[in-house]
């Protein structure tokens, strides 16, 4: 696809980017061939993101230069990477949800009648369809719909019709399958290749293996804020990748269990949740968790774990159905008084929920033990109680650096998340509910708290976990449910299904019904 | 069309009912006062009455306009009343310095008045947006040194809090048409700055909704990294909307100050909670400058109703009646709580980290 | 939005916040110089006034004093709804509720009860509880609504200070308005009420007061610091999603702030009309203790143990503003707009690091 008087689409010399103390890029060298897709692959926290903001002027770079087509670039703002054709899908999509995917598209980039700045939408709307018609998206059809009303493939949609509206020759498409379906993930891999076939330049960013080898051209490993090696996609395998970005093998295998789980502790029946929206997120699900057994839940974010997870907690309270534990019914029972009971819980977000940021770790060894002796009697908290408690958990968890009196932003995420595990555990619980318990960890933290988890769960505790990666899912899970808008479309045995199998429920399709499913499936929305 | 999404939008929620709600509660009002006091409503709502309450609405719908454009724009403008306060001021000392022989200087301290607030909102938008000050507390600090800064400066200037006698704009009455029996004494026969406030209503309808700058302060207060990432300056967007924040409360105070006839300065001084009234009136409105209008309008009628009442000798104490508006803003509120705020108001941003 | 305003005004260290107050302070009153300047006054004598009048004589102590400790209180009460997140700005109007309340359950219970000091000291209780509970309940109502209506409660309470004051100003010109009295305030509180004048004369102070009032702050400071209730509420105005997270019931943790923040303003009250007023005068014309309480609060960083300095400033400052008014020429106003300028400047910290940055003094800073 190169050929030997093009210059490569962008090339990036030495880029070495700082913050305060930390080096997010070391050094970084990279050369987008024209015409091609190329893969950047990295954990969580490698630098792939603050290269891509370098390029798109979002980050002045402290040292290095940046070629767009061989010619020396420089970009303060993304408007100076936009004129010279470069474009972005962020992670986080960069919208404005009340606002229309008109508006949205145009914005910034308003074709106006006069000089007073009134857009002419006629003019916007012609040059979007004629986008849209070009490949095949159907965006066209919802020129005036709120970005708010649409689902996440669409929107993702919008961010790329956005960038080709202003002029992008080369796309950067920031962990752009993050969120989507399997099916929607098909369909993006569809558009970029028909985008590379129009002559446009992709990099791909991404920690996803089988997606890089799937679509990409080249593939350039980062690690550690160094570029590790760049390889054709056609010459390396996942296992070459994974070791790259890890530095180490890594295995991926379940271990046997030896063993064998107990009486049922946690039960839900018919249970109904309705979300912030209004609309019903939970449908008739019905789980049995039993001493002593990890109880996966897989699906795609947005099909009502989140609720799921919040009504066995007590921070939602269901519109119908039971929760039970230890054979008692808990449906109405608070929060905090379900910690009391003995059900433990890590929640989704470290950042917002399971820590105070601006607290120090004594502080936060006491949150969510508010009401627990030996910590508070009577009303009064006993400090020095606590502080012992969080120091144990420090020593246990092998939080770094160990000191009590660090604020928890100061911590890196995975010892953040360590400190949480810690603490949820720490006074016996019961029942733990992990909500993707291992979300922007390092690999090092992930193997220790998956280690934890197995280790009580031999112990006899119950433990519920939620994750959108299958492999930690895959590798933890003693029953697999997966579910699909609000219900469990199946709950199945870890060693007797494949990923393919599970993602195939993911996007809503029974195994034992695929032909009927066929049909469903045009539903999407 | 995105117009008409943004009148569906207006007409499909909650709004609707509450504005029915408000209506309500007036007839209640309304039907008790006929009942209680034996008071026809036709010697209520005179079209005396609704002009009147034209008029105290246009200072309240000024504010309002303006702190929704701060806030649509990510800026919460709390300072709303401290400014219309400076406003107010600003148009009785300018007009007392040019003199105050007629329209002309009244005209004269408006204009003044504008620049004199648009000038002082400068320091105030760079103190929130180049110096990240807290908008809650900042807008605070403007209302408490307008309630001690005027009054101080009011007293040197005249030897007392309050300002002598200030000429007004008079009303601009069209021959004939103003005979029209109702409409005539609330159209044609209405201050002129009436009209300037519904030319400022619908002029900033259409800008916000119709030219590329408002896309821009929407995008500014919702996702202000989506514009910064469109190649926009947000701050510069900010900086902007903020500033027209202060000129509209700046003119809200001077428009007051021309239909009352002198400015006063002693307790919560002539202002007396309008500029809060304008951030109701704009949360009522759901950020839309005709709903807010409406909503304005609504709080000058419950205003004027008690003056509307007493000049009936109906026996209710006036201390009370002028509590109307205060309890109406509580009642709206409660009813009213879910307007959606733009999603990123009250942080700073920063394009680099 | 409100807790992250609320975590970013808590983010400095002590150190840092004390640099800012004081230099919040100097420089509005820099400017209150510049005022007085401009407007053909002498600087020199002002800043003068502003000493004297606060700490020059025993007179002028007592008043300082005096009021140091509404300031303190009414600050405390503030404070402890910032710290959970909420934006009380009606400690003004709980402020009234609480000494009407007071003024009125002493006097009608006044006749049930012995004239000597032990009837004295109960109706002193009774007062003080009637002025907490109404104090309480006025600043529940806002709590409530916010918590279970989503209204917001910084235009809430300050439509329920307006209220608050055209309710009872209209209750003690008419009902409650002492027979015969030339101006408008209720009949005054029998001679076994109020506290004792000890070191200072009688000058409407008492340090037993100034002794209650401290021992209110240490209350206060070990309910916010050391018990459940008060992690509770610090949590939710550091992170509200934590505090949810960890099983504090959101809306009824505002509550009860507003409740006990609203109480606070309404002791302050007590404390108001038992050592100073002696009866209860036109709302309107009583000091804006509660929106001053705003700027104290932020000055101490939102600490109930920082806003006794801050209190004791702001004591000292409208002292001197009542000796301005005696003696001199300068609108007293001037003081009302330099507590504007110091709320001003305390929210924007930034101004400061910046200026420290810039000069070289804040070479430290982060």
């Amino acid at each position: 696809m190169t050929t030997g008087n093009t210059p490569p689409a962008v090339r990036l010399e030495g880029i070495t980017k700082r913050f305060g103390d930390v080096v997010a890029n070391d050094h970084v060298d990279f050369t987008l061939e024209a015409g091609s897709i190329h893969a950047l692959l990295g954990e969580n926290g490698s630098g792939k993101t603050t290269l891509m903001s370098v390029l798109y002027g979002l980050y002045d770079q402290d040292e290095g230069e940046i070629y767009i087509d061989g010619e020396p670039q420089t970009f303060d703002t993304p408007r100076d990477a936009m004129d010279a054709g470069v474009g972005m899908i962020h992670q986080h999509f960069q919208l404005v949800e009340p606002m229309t995917v008109l508006q949205n598209v145009i914005l910034g980039h308003e074709p106006v009648t006069n000089d007073f700045g009134f857009v002419d939408e006629e003019a916007a709307r012609e040059e979007i369809e004629a986008i849209s018609t070009r490949y095949g998206f159907e965006v066209g059809d919802h020129l005036d719909v709120p970005i708010r009303d649409l689902d996440l493939g669409t929107r993702q949609r919008v961010e790329i019709v956005k960038s080709l509206y202003r002029g992008a020759e080369i796309l950067v498409l920031d962990e752009p399958t993050a969120v989507l379906t399997p099916q929607e993930v098909d369909r993006l891999m569809e558009v970029m290749e028909d985008l590379r076939a129009d002559g446009r330049s992709l990099i791909f960013i991404s920690h996803k293996l089988d997606e890089a080898l799937t679509i990409a051209d080249d593939i350039t490993v980062l690690r550690g804020g160094t570029a590790v090696g760049t390889v054709p996609a056609s010459e390396t395998t996942e296992q070459e990748l994974a070791q790259m970005m890890v530095g180490r093998e890594v295995l991926f295998d379940r271990k046997p269990r030896e063993t064998t789980p107990g009486a049922p502790i946690l039960e839900v029946d018919g249970l109904r949740v309705t979300g912030d929206r209004g609309l019903e997120k939970v449908s008739e699900v019905e789980l049995s968790v039993r001493e002593g057994e990890i109880f996966g839940i897989a699906g795609v974010q947005g099909n009502g774990q989140t609720e799921l997870i919040e009504a066995l907690t007590g921070l939602r309270t269901p519109d119908s159905g039971a929760v039970r534990f230890g054979g008692e019914e808990i449906t109405e029972m608070t929060r905090r008084d379900r910690t009391e009971a003995g059900i433990a819980y890590i929640p989704e977000d470290r950042h917002t929920e399971g820590l105070v940021m601006e607290y120090d770790l004594v502080r936060n060894g006491l949150l969510g033990n508010q009401t627990i002796a030996p910590f508070v009697k009577n009303g009064f908290i006993d400090w020095e109680v606590v502080r012992d408690h969080t120091e144990e958990i420090i020593d246990e968890f092998d939080v770094q650096p160990p000191d009590a009196d660090n604020k928890a932003s100061s911590l890196s995420g995975g010892n953040q998340q360590k400190f949480i595990v810690g603490r949820e555990i720490g006074h016996d619980p019961a029942v733990l509910i992990a909500s993707h318990p291992t979300r922007g960890v390092d690999i090092g933290s992930i193997e220790f708290i998956h280690n934890r988890l197995i280790e009580l769960r031999d112990q006899g505790l119950a433990i519920v976990v939620v994750s959108s990666k299958l492999e930690e899912i895959q590798k933890l899970s003693d029953r697999i449910a997966v579910m699909y808008e609000g219900e469990f479309i199946d709950t199945v045995d870890p060693n007797a299904v494949t990923e393919e199998e599970i993602g195939l429920l993911m996007a809503g399709q029974r195994l034992d019904e695929t032909d009927a499913a066929e049909t469903d499936s045009g539903v999407q929305t | 069309m995105s117009a008409s999404t943004s009148v569906l939008e207006y007409t499909q929620h909650r709004r609707v009912r509450l504005a029915g709600l408000a209506v309500a509660v007036l007839a209640v009002l309304g039907a008790v006062a006929t009942a209680v006091f034996d008071v026809p409503l036709d010697r209520i709502f005179t079209p005396g009455y609704v002009a009147r309450s034209m008029e105290l609405a246009a200072p309240i719908t000024l504010a309002a306009i303006g702190g929704l454009y701060a806030e649509k724009s990510g800026v919460f403008n709390i300072g709303l009343e401290g400014f219309m306060i400076f406003g107010a001021f600003f148009a009785a000392a300018a007009t007392y310095f040019v003199g105050t022989g007629g329209a002309v200087h009244a005209w004269i301290g408006i204009g003044m008045s504008v620049l004199l607030t648009t000038m002082l909102t400068v320091l105030f938008a760079v103190l929130l947006i180049r110096y990240k000050a807290d908008q809650i507390v900042a807008g605070l600090g403007v209302w408490f040194i307008g309630l001690g800064l005027v009054p101080f400066t009011a007293a040197i200037i005249w030897g007392s809090r309050n300002s002598p006698r200030m000429p007004g704009v008079g009303r601009v009455t069209v021959p004939g048409a103003s005979e029209i029996p109702y409409l005539g004494r609330i159209v044609f026969d209405q201050s002129p700055l009436v009209w300037l406030t519904i030319l400022i209503v619908i002029g900033s309808w259409v800008f916000l909704y119709r030219t590329r700058y408002g896309y821009w302060i929407q995008a500014a207060g919702d996702n202000p990294e989506a514009l910064d990432t469109a190649g926009i300056d947000v701050n510069r967007v900010r900086y902007a909307a903020v500033i027209f924040s202060g000129a509209m409360a700046g003119l809200g105070g001077a428009v007051l100050l021309a239909h009352s006839s002198s400015f006063v300065g002693t307790g919560q001084t002539m202002v007396d909670g309008r500029g809060w009234l304008g951030i109701v009136a704009y949360l009522f409105g759901n950020y839309n400058p005709v709903g807010a209008a409406a909503a304005a309008l609504l709080f000058g009628g419950v205003d004027m109703l008690q003056g509307q009442l007493q000049t009936l000798d109906i026996d209710a104490s006036p201390k009370l009646l002028g509590l109307l508006p205060y309890v109406v803003v509580i009642v709206v509120l409660t009813g009213w709580g879910k307007t959606r705020v733009p999603s990123s108001v009250g942080e700073p941003y920063e394009s680099e980290e | 939005m409100m807790d992250r305003v609320a975590g970013r005004m808590l983010e400095a260290t002590v150190l840092e916040r004390l640099g800012i107050a004081l230099a919040s302070i100097t420089t509005a009153i820099l400017v209150g110089l510049l005022a007085v300047t401009a407007s053909g006054y002498n600087p020199v004598l002002f800043l003068n006034n502003l000493i004297v009048g606060s700490i020059g004589s025993e007179r002028v102590l007592a008043r300082t004093l005096r009021l140091s400790t509404f300031f303190v209180l009414t600050g405390v009460a503030v404070a402890i709804a910032f710290r959970a997140g909420v934006f009380n700005i009606g400690v003004q109007g709980q402020f009234i509720v609480g000494g009407i309340c007071c003024t009125m359950s002493i006097l009608w219970a006044a006749p049930l009860l012995p004239n000597g000091t032990v009837g004295g000291i109960v109706l002193m209780l009774l007062g003080t509880v009637a002025a907490a509970i109404g104090g309480g309940l006025y600043g529940a109502l806002p709590g409530v609504l916010k918590a279970y209506a989503d209204a917001n409660e910084i235009i809430t309470t300050i439509m329920l200070n307006f209220i608050a004051i055209g309710v009872v100003s209209w209750l003690i010109t008419n009902p409650f308005r002492a027979e015969g009295a030339t101006n408008v305030r209720t009949e005054s509180l029998p001679d076994n009420v109020g506290l004792p004048p000890i070191v200072f004369g009688d000058s409407g102070f008492s340090v037993i007061g100034l002794a209650l009032t401290l021992v209110l702050v240490a209350v206060v400071a070990v309910v916010m610091t050391r018990t459940r209730s008060g992690y509770d509420m610090v949590t939710s105005g550091y992170q509200a999603s934590a505090a949810v997270y960890s099983g504090v019931d959101a809306k009824r943790t505002i509550v009860t702030t507003m409740t006990f923040s609203g109480a606070v303003a309404g002791i302050a009250s007590a404390l108001y009309v038992i050592m100073f007023q002696g009866n209860f005068i036109e709302p309107a014309s009583i000091h804006t203790y509660g929106y001053d309480a705003i700027a104290v609060s932020l000055l101490a960083a939102n600490n109930p143990v920082g806003v006794i300095p801050a209190g004791l400033l702001f004591g000292g400052l409208n002292s001197s503003g009542s000796y301005i008014q005696t003696y001199s020429d300068v609108p007293v106003q001037l003081i009302d707009g330099i507590v504007g300028l110091v709320i001003v400047f305390v929210a924007a910290p930034e101004l400061f690091r910046m200026a420290a940055k810039r000069t070289g003094l804040g070479g430290d800073d982060e």
